[in-house]
């Protein structure tokens, strides 16, 4: 920390800038803290969507491919709106889940680093290849079995 | 290697505070909220890959044991939505801290609150369903 004395008399502190590994540590501490409170509204309203308004039993692929628009179709203003707002909810959820899963192996198996470190290359490389199917699915659309009939 | 996961659950549940409890079944929550939505993920885009596989899943999730997983499901979201919200809004506003036992309470409540008519009609939309079938 250092001072500097303006002509006024007043002090003011300088707090020298987060570097490295705590410039990371506070960047995920506040994304923690706003995607968790975004995720609330995402995840709780299409949880409810899902399971309360449209039922479990009652989800079908012929939905998957009217909420997403089919390959090889014309797409609407709402599929784009719907895919969005999965591809949104799906980036903010894998990283609040990686992260809370490295805040819970740092806790258990911190002071064992190959562990640690293991453990978390095996988490990432299965979040970044499913998450990343994920947004491909997104992006390309369902696609229309020969059984599922397309209004 | 178990040994520090059995002895933090072990402490965890044996302190008795009330925040350490909610602590814990945050963690425990978000550690199964994780795992499901892995395999949700994967299984939602094979509706873009694999179109069979996609609706085998949908139909597993039609299943009973599943039907029951979903109602645990259900409690541990709403729940770790709840707390979160709770954490969240006292660690970026520090004014608040001396309103933290209420801000407990309160999460305990909203949580009861939303989970009971989620539950509820969740329950009754699966019975039917199986009755039905």
């Amino acid at each position: 920390m250092t001072t500097t004395t303006l002509s006024q008399g007043r002090t003011v502190r300088k707090i020298q800038p987060l570097q490295g590994q705590a410039r990371f540590e506070r960047a995920m501490w506040l994304f923690m803290r706003y995607s968790g409170l975004a995720l609330v509204f995402l995840a709780l309203s299409h949880f409810w969507v899902q399971h309360l308004l449209i039922g479990t039993h009652a989800i079908t692929t012929a939905q998957t491919v009217v909420f997403w628009g089919a390959q090889g179709q014309p797409i609407t203003l709402g599929n784009v709106l719907f895919r969005s707002y999965y591809a949104v909810m799906l980036v903010l959820a894998v990283v609040h889940g990686i992260n809370g899963v490295r805040q819970v192996a740092y806790d258990y198996f911190g002071h064992r680093p190959a562990i640690y470190k293991g453990l978390m290359t095996l988490v990432v490389a299965i979040a970044t290849v499913i998450s990343l199917g994920g947004l491909l699915a997104l992006v390309l659309g369902a696609q229309a079995s020969s059984e599922v009939a397309i209004r | 290697m178990l040994r520090p996961l059995i002895v933090s659950f072990r402490e965890g549940v044996a302190y008795r505070a009330k925040g350490n409890l909610l602590w814990l079944l945050h963690r425990i929550s978000g550690l199964g909220i994780v795992v499901f939505l892995g395999f949700h993920i994967f299984g939602m885009s094979m509706a873009a890959f694999n179109p069979a596989l996609h609706e085998r899943a949908l139909e597993l999730y039609k299943t009973p044991p599943f039907a029951i997983g979903e109602l645990l499901l259900a409690f541990l979201l709403i729940f770790h939505a709840v707390n979160g919200t709770r954490i969240a809004i006292l660690e970026l506003r520090p004014q608040l801290w001396e309103k933290q036992e209420l801000a407990t309470r309160l999460s305990l409540i909203i949580t009861a609150l939303l989970t009971a008519p989620t539950l509820a009609i969740m329950a009754y939309k699966s019975i039917s369903h199986f009755l039905a079938h």
